[in-house]
């Protein structure tokens, strides 16, 4: 069963139209990452998922049933905008949110979570006390328990440090593997690549890309090489058949235009510098990403 | 999946146990009473210190008769109340009297006599008419600033308003007139004093029959305290109560928007049941100061021997009123917090909530004259102002307010208070995941309305 299934769903804020004749479908045991824009329509699309919003148009479905604004403990929830109750303590805070979702005590879980978590020093001290990253990784547990089937995640690396980022990938990816189903929304194409089974970008409230990482890099066919040379992207000027240069400092990435003959741009850089890596490859999320809501994205050619 | 109910009342005990352990609520709690008695209280204290300062007054007699007669009276009043008779403390001041002709040019002598006013020397001048002994009885003062010609006669005065003197002279002033005209008609001058002396009037209620004994009850005293400070007093502490409860709503709802916490609710709760949640958290915070006042109350009531006042017949229809109160405003404070684009926007809205609170106590003398005239009836079954004028009514001592009217009230203010929670509800939907906008009024409508 598909855990989420949506057709043909739009959602207007007055003249706003935040999400235009949206159709996805989520398979169950996976995680679905979307991707797109500020104000692309990610949001309002988990939005609708998690029965906050009600679509005008369309139909969402989870697990096969419409949810029609009912809450259900099968749906973990962390918005992207996620405040705590500052006074309260962490265990109480994580318990009280633990039994509005579930409806039962769940103390237990709350206290596996928060040793898994490295927070159980901190379970009787009050949320105030605790640092940003701790706070959100409260969050976090407060979105999984107790255990939900789907898993709803609107930027959960947003503001991270990398160790913190770590512990709740791994978490996530724990989650998984016990047959959660995750959507998650991120700016961060890494995660997007490295995580997600399944990516949907979602432009100005429209699906432009939804597939498996290779499939929409097979979209757009293998047009970029990845070069390191001495002297940088100054060498890089007027190689025949190049579209476009990206510089990233160290290296640089090369769009090929159609019909261009990768050996005859190596050998001309030879000619021109010292080569130290030269890879051919389909392009990365990130440059599709940019190709798509970038400001040549008029220019962009879609295979 | 576990029910509705449960979800409302775990946001409900959350914001009550929240509420309730705050240093804010419990010193509110002493502190509003303080706040609200306080006043009466420095009124009494003022009163209990009067300005004894001597004051006297300058009479103009144009009849040539009257003054004398006037200022005995004045000094006979004025030897009976110049002390309280348990204290024997001077409790009023002491009027000494100059008596003047009327000068030739009387605009002239108004004039010095006002300077001297003015300049203290004098509290007041009277003017008396020559005709005063003939003129016609005195009718209601029409009010009407225009009309600025004196009568037969005139106190000239540059005290405020509601100068307790002016009220003592004009008695002092007929009773010293009644005096020359009872002298005229032959009266003995040395028994006008008991010719005048006024008796005491007792006020009653009405006698009943007992329906199961036949018995006849006799009617018994009335008591201004209980005529006027219990059915006074219970509004008073309606209206606190009500405003305690649901006042801090408005501002918690827009703290929990502004702190990004509705969301993560949101996720586990509908926008229905987050509402409800929070009113019924309010409606627990107003119960229990409403517990602490009744139960203070009564305690220092017995302890003063006063137990018979407490008008223990009201007070399932207290907390019916306060409970449909406190459920309508906070519905209302929520759904206004879940529109306020910040808490700036809650703080300029907070005067339309205690709007059904406040209008009423401007009625309140109003409707104790007339407490089941045509005015009072239809107001007070205005759902909105019921509450607080129908129980105001309904604690006047034998204030007979007909059966039905508290029944046709409570009936309204339930149906009023439904019809706004849902509206309420439809707007918090809306309007509580809106961001950077305070929406216009027409949109509140629209969406209370159509959701």
């Amino acid at each position: 069963m598909d855990a989420v299934q949506i057709s043909n769903v739009t959602k207007t804020f007055g003249a706003v139209t935040a999400v235009d004749d949206l159709s996805l479908v989520v398979p169950e045991g996976s995680v679905y990452g979307f991707i797109g824009p500020n104000g692309s329509g990610k949001t309002t699309t988990m939005r609708m998922i998690a029965s906050i919003f009600y679509p005008d148009r369309g139909d969402v479905r989870v697990f096969g049933r419409q949810m029609l604004g009912a809450r259900s403990e099968l749906i973990g929830y962390l918005p992207e905008e996620r405040g705590l109750y500052r006074k309260m303590t962490v265990q109480a805070l994580l318990e009280f949110y633990g039994e509005l979702r579930s409806g039962r005590k769940v103390t237990a879980e709350v206290e596996s979570w928060l040793k898994k978590l490295d927070l159980a020093k901190w379970a009787s001290q009050k949320v105030q006390t605790l640092s940003k990253g701790m706070s959100q990784k409260v969050q976090f547990i407060a979105a999984v328990v107790p255990a939900p089937r789907l898993l709803i995640l609107d930027e959960p690396f947003s503001g991270l440090d990398p160790v913190s980022a770590d512990t709740l990938r791994s978490a996530i990816l724990d989650l998984r593997r016990g047959g959660v189903t995750v959507i998650l929304s991120t700016h961060d194409m890494h995660v997007a690549e490295n995580m997600c089974d399944y990516i949907c970008m979602i432009f100005r409230g429209r699906k432009v890309l939804d597939g498996t990482l290779a499939s929409i890099q097979d979209q757009y066919g293998i047009d970029t090489i990845r070069v390191a040379a001495d002297g940088g992207a100054q060498f890089l000027d007027g190689l025949p058949d190049v579209e476009r240069v990206r510089d990233f400092g160290q290296v640089q990435e090369l769009r090929m235009a159609r019909g261009c003959d990768p050996q005859q741009v190596l050998r001309t850089l030879i000619e021109r510098t010292r080569v130290t890596s030269f890879s051919i490859m389909k392009p990365s999320l990130h440059d599709i990403f940019v190709r798509i809501a970038g400001p040549e994205a008029g220019e962009a050619q879609i295979a | 999946m576990h029910n509705r109910q449960h979800r409302i009342l775990l946001i409900a005990k959350r914001d009550y146990l929240a509420t309730i352990r705050t240093k804010a609520f419990i010193i509110g709690l002493v502190v509003a009473p303080l706040l609200f008695g306080g006043g009466f209280l420095g009124v009494a204290l003022m009163q209990s210190k009067p300005d004894i300062k001597e004051r006297r007054i300058a009479i103009i007699d144009g009849s040539g008769v009257v003054a004398a007669a006037v200022i005995q009276a004045a000094q006979e009043r004025n030897a009976k109340d110049l002390f309280d008779k348990t204290t024997h403390r001077q409790v009023q001041p002491h009027y000494v009297f100059e008596t003047l002709p009327p000068a030739a040019d009387p605009k002239a002598e108004r004039l010095a006599l006002s300077e001297r006013v003015r300049h203290e020397r004098l509290y007041a001048f009277i003017e008396i008419a020559p005709t005063v002994l003939s003129a016609p009885a005195a009718t209601n003062d029409t009010g009407n600033a225009k009309d600025s010609k004196p009568g037969p006669v005139a106190t000239y005065t540059n005290a405020g308003g509601f100068d307790e003197a002016s009220g003592w002279l004009s008695g002092s002033i007929n009773d010293g007139i009644r005096r020359v005209r009872l002298a005229r008609l032959g009266v003995d001058p040395s028994r006008l004093s008991d010719v005048l002396a006024s008796v005491k009037v007792d006020r009653f209620g009405l006698v009943s029959r007992d329906p199961k004994t036949g018995e006849i009850h006799e009617a018994s005293k009335k008591n201004e305290v209980a005529e006027f400070g219990v059915p006074f007093g219970i509004m008073l502490l309606l209206g606190m109560i009500v405003m305690v409860g649901s006042s801090p709503m408005l501002s918690a709802v827009t703290e929990d928007k502004a702190q990004r916490l509705v969301e993560m609710l949101l996720g586990m709760a509908t926008p229905f049941e987050l509402m409800m949640g929070k009113v019924l958290g309010a409606l627990g915070t107003s119960l229990t100061s409403s517990a602490f006042y009744i139960i203070g109350g009564t305690l220092a009531l017995e302890g003063m021997g006063l137990s018979g006042m407490v008008p223990f017949a009201v007070f399932p229809w207290f907390y019916a009123y306060l409970i449909a109160d406190v459920i309508f405003l906070c519905s209302f404070a929520a759904a206004l917090g879940a529109g306020c684009g910040s808490p700036q926007d809650a703080q300029q809205l907070a005067i339309v909530l205690l709007a059904p609170v406040m209008i009423p106590y401007f009625m309140i003398t109003f409707i104790m004259q007339q407490p089941n005239g045509a005015i009072s009836t239809a107001l007070s079954l205005f759902p909105p102002f019921t509450p607080m004028l129908m129980l105001l009514r309904q604690a006047m001592p034998g204030g007979g307010v007909p059966a039905w009217q508290p029944w046709v009230g409570l009936v309204g203010v339930l149906a009023f208070t439904l019809v706004m929670v849902v509206a309420a509800a439809r707007i918090f939907r809306v309007a509580i995941l809106l961001q950077g906008k305070t929406p216009k009024v027409a949109e509140l409508v629209r969406w209370a309305v159509r959701g």
